[in-house]
């Protein structure tokens, strides 16, 4: 698959080093592009992102459209959170949901990625399982429950 | 030692719409989703407590959100008139 969900091995190496802040003040900016499979994208090669993407990339890209710009709309932080204080517990944090108006987009799938890091360190990749289109519309990506079970980044 | 036992990415919900914005309904969705989520492993009762709930809920916000796309649309209407704008006034009233 051209596109897989994952933790990227390259930022959990990353969180070590203290490259990624996600506080909501104070914090990196990280940012959300979109990737088409096949057609759609800047260019005929197909994205291909996983667990091994390191940083972001322009292949297969979707083009621009609406307010869908190269390299992706920035996403609000929300202060990470661990699930209890008393007993072994699983740390997560989240994104506001974001959205691209008045946008002509069919994407596969996403990578969240750091762009305040040298590099544009990659943090994550989202599968959407199906190619979803919007035609002069809004594309909206909503990011689960910010809990233990569900949230988009969790580490336990 | 300490061991990292697992990380995970969630999985995020995508909602897209064609010739203009989301649907009071899509909006509605999004709300209900990020307001309750039910687990997998969650009791097959509790499941359905919590699917109805969310259907019940689903109704009030659809509700209440076409409501508020209702009024702000009165309030632009509105000060499209003040400003003299009639024609365009009439266009978003019809819309």
């Amino acid at each position: 698959m051209a596109i897989a969900q994952a933790m990227c091995n390259s930022f959990k190496k990353e969180l070590m080093e203290g490259v990624h802040n996600f506080k909501n003040s104070g914090g990196n900016t990280f940012r959300l592009a979109l990737y088409a499979e096949g057609g759609g994208g800047k260019s005929s090669t197909t994205a291909t992102l996983g667990f091994g993407t390191t940083a972001y990339t322009t292949t297969g890209e979707i083009l621009n459209s609406g307010s869908y710009a190269a390299g992706g709309g920035e996403l609000t932080r929300v202060d990470p959170s661990v699930a209890s204080s008393t007993s072994t517990a699983t740390a997560f944090t989240d994104f506001a949901d974001i959205s691209f108006t008045t946008a002509t987009i069919t994407a596969m799938g996403a990578l969240i990625y750091n762009d305040s890091s040298s590099g544009n360190s990659a943090v994550c990749v989202l599968d959407f399982t199906s190619n979803k289109t919007s035609t002069s519309g809004t594309f909206t990506v909503q990011f689960p429950t910010a809990d233990a079970s569900n949230a988009i980044i969790r580490i336990a | 030692m300490f061991n990292i036992n697992f990380s995970e990415v969630g999985s995020v919900n995508v909602k897209t719409s064609h010739q203009g914005g989301l649907t009071n309904e899509q909006i509605a969705d999004l709300a209900v989703d990020k307001i309750a989520s039910i687990s997998d492993q969650a009791p097959p009762h509790v499941r359905q407590q919590a699917k109805l709930f969310k259907e019940q809920l689903k109704v009030i916000l659809y509700h209440y959100l076409i409501l508020a796309r209702r009024e702000e649309r009165g309030t632009i209407i509105q000060a499209l008139r003040s400003s003299g704008q009639k024609e365009m006034a009439e266009y978003i009233r019809r819309l």
